[in-house]
């Protein structure tokens, strides 16, 4: 017994080794002959929780929210998107992508025939069962999920490191977040405002604290006075009466929206009792706002001058290149040169002589 | 046997009017900002007295640009609905028939939306433009009414069944082009058009809005109750009604334009609100008797009780938000709905 | 109804007296056709046909199924328009009238009422009223007086207050006869009045009519396919088939056999009874 113990252990060891010899043969013969291999894969978790499978490399997207569209020309990536939404107009470049349809329906067939990498979605805007069926295509879909302006930054920053180009992504939202410093130096030490974010008139809705709305009011120095933790709620107009906001603050997506509406609102005795309407203190801003996109901090500075006019005291000339340059489809200049501190469109504020330096 | 007299009659309104009275009371006190009585009565007694100028307080205010004129419409809404289901019902000879029935609510819907597209590219005296949307609601809700009488001809007159059919079919056809609409149209307008379409009370309109409601409701209802003993004899069958003397293809044309109207202006200015014009007659009915003299201004009455409370409770059950005041008649009156057609059956 | 009287007790000869002289009635060469489609042939014609009723006369228009009859009945009703001739009423076309007047002169007893919602027997019978007066008004002392007259015609005061779905079928044809006679009318039709009555139940209900029509100088019209019930109770009859009104004259002349044997294909034996009413036995084999 003795003797064989030994002889079986060498046995064992000879078959192994006969083995790794097979073995090793094969593995040199995979290592020169790459175009076999399959292209590398990431799993990522996205914003609403879902596991994604993107390639390393996403040389084709399609976006299926204007917001998303928005956020892939800041990051310079245009050239990769290859379909959009009907919705998406900004950059007007956008609007010569080919389109996939609307948000809640776009046509499968012509995401497939795209042969997208990645499509881009996002919650509040597509359906959960558009995002299911691509997955059945064998189409990833990342989609985001922003509730604050600080999630908006992330989110960018998420993004850009899912496409490939993490230095853009930082780039761009360390932009955004410079300005949204700048812009709490300017109004950090006076009072938020008080507004009532107007929606919708016929019945009166408007936004709830935990949408990135909401959020983006607070970071141009407001704050909503409707407390509800619901997305779209539908305000009594006896509570806004009761509580008189300060401003009331519409998004516009044609120039004169707004103050078509105020003086409509004007002559309707509900309205009439808010001093808001009464003094015509409204603020508008364009329906940028509404997408988690770079833009929204434009149309925060936008806001927070109107609210706050007094907290601004650089020349008129560079920020209204600045924020023209990013709403090209915007309205007039509206304000005499002349004058200091100009707001960007002023409405009515009462000047200390009694009259109203209204400009349109 | 004992027929209806004309003091039975006054005191069975009065009872409602009585009702609706303390129930205005409620109203006018529950809400976002609290009233107490006292001040309610001191101010009321203001108003009466002229020096409505006086109510400097900003509650005041609140109450009197706000909240009365909401109740206000709650009573003509609530009452027009009402008295356009009971007419209906008796039309067209069947108890579930409601104001919507005959899909002018869905006709005023269409043209409300597309009002609401064309808007902002009309360039409006503010004044007229917040009567626009109602306004074209209206015109949607005429055109629909006489499509649907002209599909519900047959031989030169109304036939019940095909006037039902034509007006479902319609409704079907309409509601199907609203869809069409809202999936093109921008999506915050979407959303807002949604609410609309859900019924609610709480749109402020001009003094003037307010009297022309209150006059139409009480000409189209004065016309329709000139026919109430037609009505009550039509019940029977139509040609017994010719037998007995009834000018059934006149009665028939005048109560379906003066109910229609009703629903029109109900519509255009407070949407869609739903099981008001359905249950409150049938209700009425229970207590009352199916006698027309009766049902018409006890369900205008009731009805109107029933849509101020309605409105009061999507006022203040999610306070400081609001329900659409159609979420709350459908809640109360579909059980409520059940109950009265399992005691029929029963 | 009165169930004490026998009927073996001999009835009276056609009574002139019963009958007033001026003529109520006048049916004049009118004719009616009736197409589902325009362009179609007619589906049903009735052709030229003539008659005159007084006050008090009882007249059956007589026929199978089919022969013209309802479509008669609703010419003289005004609820059809005739193609040619004219129906005179008292010297007025009947159709020209309005509803209103019309039903104030004329009553139509139909079968079957369909109620939506439940309604007294009074109330039910109150509708007669309606063709009197304002459309829009309360009922007047006068109108509960004749409602309650018309129910005691009827027999049937005792129903007064039930409910029209809580009474039997010829309780039921008894307060629609006492509504119709509630319009205070000169004619009086009746549509098949006798078809879901038991024997005892025709028999009161055309006594009744005798009676009232005695009374009050109605001048009623029976449709009817009973031959036995028209020949005891018509003044005059109408023979009528396929649109065509064969005869038209008292019981004893229209009940010829073969002339019946032609229009209900069906044999049968008529006899002459003593007081100048014919009985018709129909013949059950051969």
């Amino acid at each position: 017994m003795k003797k064989l113990l030994p002889r079986l252990h060498l046995a064992a060891f000879a078959v192994l080794a006969v083995l790794s010899c097979a073995a090793a043969p094969s593995h040199a013969q995979s290592a020169t002959h790459p175009s076999t291999e399959p292209p590398a894969f990431r799993e990522v978790v996205d914003e609403t929780g879902r596991s994604v499978r993107i390639p390393q490399t996403v040389r084709r997207i399609v976006s299926l929210a204007p917001n998303l569209t928005e956020t892939v020309y800041a990051l310079g990536l245009q050239d990769r998107l290859v379909g959009d939404t009907d919705y998406c107009n900004y950059p007007p470049d956008a609007l010569k992508k080919t389109k996939v349809g609307g948000g809640t329906n776009p046509s499968l067939e012509v995401i497939a025939s795209l042969h997208p990498d990645l499509v881009l979605a996002t919650k509040s805007f597509n359906r959960r069962e558009t995002a299911q069926s691509l997955d059945k295509l064998g189409i990833a879909t990342y989609a985001t999920d922003p509730h604050s302006v600080a999630d908006i930054l992330s989110s960018i920053r998420t993004l850009a490191d899912v496409l490939g180009a993490p230095e853009a992504g930082a780039s761009v939202a360390e932009g955004m977040h410079r300005r949204l410093d700048e812009l709490q130096h300017h109004i950090h030490d006076a009072p938020p405002k008080r507004v009532l974010f107007v929606v919708w008139t016929e019945p009166l809705i408007s936004t709830g604290q935990q949408t990135f709305l909401a959020d983006a009011l607070r970071h141009a120095g407001a704050v909503s006075i409707v407390n509800s933790s619901q997305d779209w709620p539908q305000v009594n107009l006896e509570e806004v009466a009761k509580l008189q906001p300060d401003f009331l603050v519409f998004a516009e997506a044609q120039p004169g929206d707004a103050s078509r509406e105020v003086e409509k609102l004007a002559t309707l005795p509900g309205w009439k009792i808010l001093h808001a309407i009464r003094d015509r203190r409204y603020a508008v801003i364009s329906d940028a706002v509404n997408r988690p996109a770079p833009r929204i901090v434009s149309a925060i500075e936008d806001l927070a001058r109107q609210l706050h006019p007094n907290a601004f005291s650089e020349k008129p000339a560079d920020t209204k290149k600045e924020t023209e340059k990013e709403n090209p489809l915007s309205r007039a200049p509206s304000f005499a040169p002349l004058l200091l501190n100009p707001p960007r469109s002023p409405h009515g504020h009462p000047s200390p002589a009694g009259g109203c330096l209204c400009g349109r | 046997m004992r027929p209806l007299t004309f003091r039975k009659l006054f005191f069975q309104c009065l009872l409602l009017a009585v009702i609706l009275f303390f129930v205005v009371i409620l109203a006018l006190k529950f809400g976002a900002v609290p009233v107490s009585l006292y001040a309610l009565g001191r101010d009321l007694l203001r108003v009466l007295l002229g020096q409505s100028s006086q109510i400097s307080s900003d509650y005041g205010l609140i109450i009197q640009n706000i909240r009365f004129p909401r109740i206000l419409l709650a009573i003509i809404v609530g009452a027009s609905l009402s008295v356009a289901g009971t007419s209906f019902q008796a039309l067209l000879r069947n108890p579930l028939a409601d104001p919507y029935v005959l899909g002018v609510s869905y006709g005023a819907a269409v043209t409300a939306v597309l009002g609401l597209v064309a808007e902002p590219h009309l360039a409006l005296p503010p004044a007229l433009a917040a009567l626009f949307t109602p306004l074209c609601a209206f015109i949607g809700a005429v055109a629909t009414i006489t499509a649907v009488y002209f599909l519900g001809r047959r031989q030169g007159q109304i036939e019940s069944n095909t006037l039902l059919l034509g007006g479902v079919i319609t409704g079907y056809f309409l509601s199907a082009i609203i869809v069409f609409l809202l999936s093109t149209v921008n999506s915050s307008n979407t959303r807002g058009m949604v609410f609309w379409l859900m019924g609610n009370l709480s749109t402020s309109f001009q003094k003037s809005v307010y009297w022309f409601l209150a006059a139409g409701f009480l000409v189209a209802t004065g016309v329709i109750y000139a026919s109430a003993n037609d009505l009550n004899i039509l019940l029977s069958g139509e040609k017994e009604a010719m037998h007995l003397g009834v000018d059934v293809r006149r009665v028939r044309f005048v109560v379906y334009v003066a109910a229609s109207l009703l629903t029109g202006l109900a519509v255009s200015v407070s949407g869609a609100i739903g099981y008001v014009g359905l249950i409150v007659p049938h209700i009425i009915r229970l207590i009352f008797g199916s006698d027309h003299r009766t049902l018409l201004p006890t369900s205008a009455l009731g009805g109107a009780i029933a849509m101020v409370i309605a409105d009061t409770l999507a006022r203040i059950v999610v306070a400081p938000n609001e329900l659409p005041v159609g979420a709350v008649t459908a809640v109360v009156g579909a059980p409520l709905f059940i109950y009265l057609l399992r005691r029929r059956l029963a | 109804m009165s169930p004490g009287r026998s009927s073996a007790a001999p009835r009276a000869p056609l009574e002139s007296t019963r009958v007033g002289t001026e003529v109520r009635l006048a049916v004049e060469q009118v004719s009616y056709a009736y197409s589902a489609n325009p362009s179609q042939a007619p589906l049903f014609t009735l052709e030229a046909t003539s008659f005159q009723a007084r006050p008090g006369e009882i007249v059956a228009i007589l026929g199978p199924n089919a022969s013209g009859k309802s479509t008669l009945m609703q010419l003289i009703a005004g609820v059809l328009s005739p193609l040619s001739g004219r129906i005179l009423l008292n010297g007025f076309v009947i159709h020209s009238l309005s509803p209103r007047t019309r039903a104030q002169r004329i009553a139509m007893v139909q079968q079957e009422s369909r109620l939506l919602f439940p309604a007294r027997v009074w109330e039910f019978v109150m509708q007669g009223r309606h063709a009197h007066g304002r459309s829009l008004r309360f009922e007047s002392h006068t109108d509960m007086q004749i409602v309650q007259d018309a129910l005691l015609h009827v027999s049937a005061s005792h129903l007064s207050d039930r409910l029209m779905d809580q009474i039997s079928g010829g309780e039921k044809q008894r307060v629609i006869l006492a509504r119709a006679l509630a319009q205070q009318p000169l004619l009086l039709l009746l549509d098949e009045p006798t078809l879901h009555l038991d024997i005892a139940a025709q028999v009161g209900l055309l006594d009744a009519l005798r009676r009232l029509s005695a009374r009050y100088r109605y001048t009623v019209i029976v449709v009817t396919h009973e031959l036995n019930l028209a020949a005891e109770y018509a003044d005059q009859v109408l023979l009528m088939q396929s649109g065509r009104c064969l005869r038209v004259g008292p019981p004893a002349a229209i009940y010829q056999r073969e002339l019946l044997e032609q229009v209900f294909q069906i044999p049968l034996r008529v006899e002459m009874r003593g007081h100048g009413r014919p009985r018709v036995t129909i013949l059950a084999d051969s």
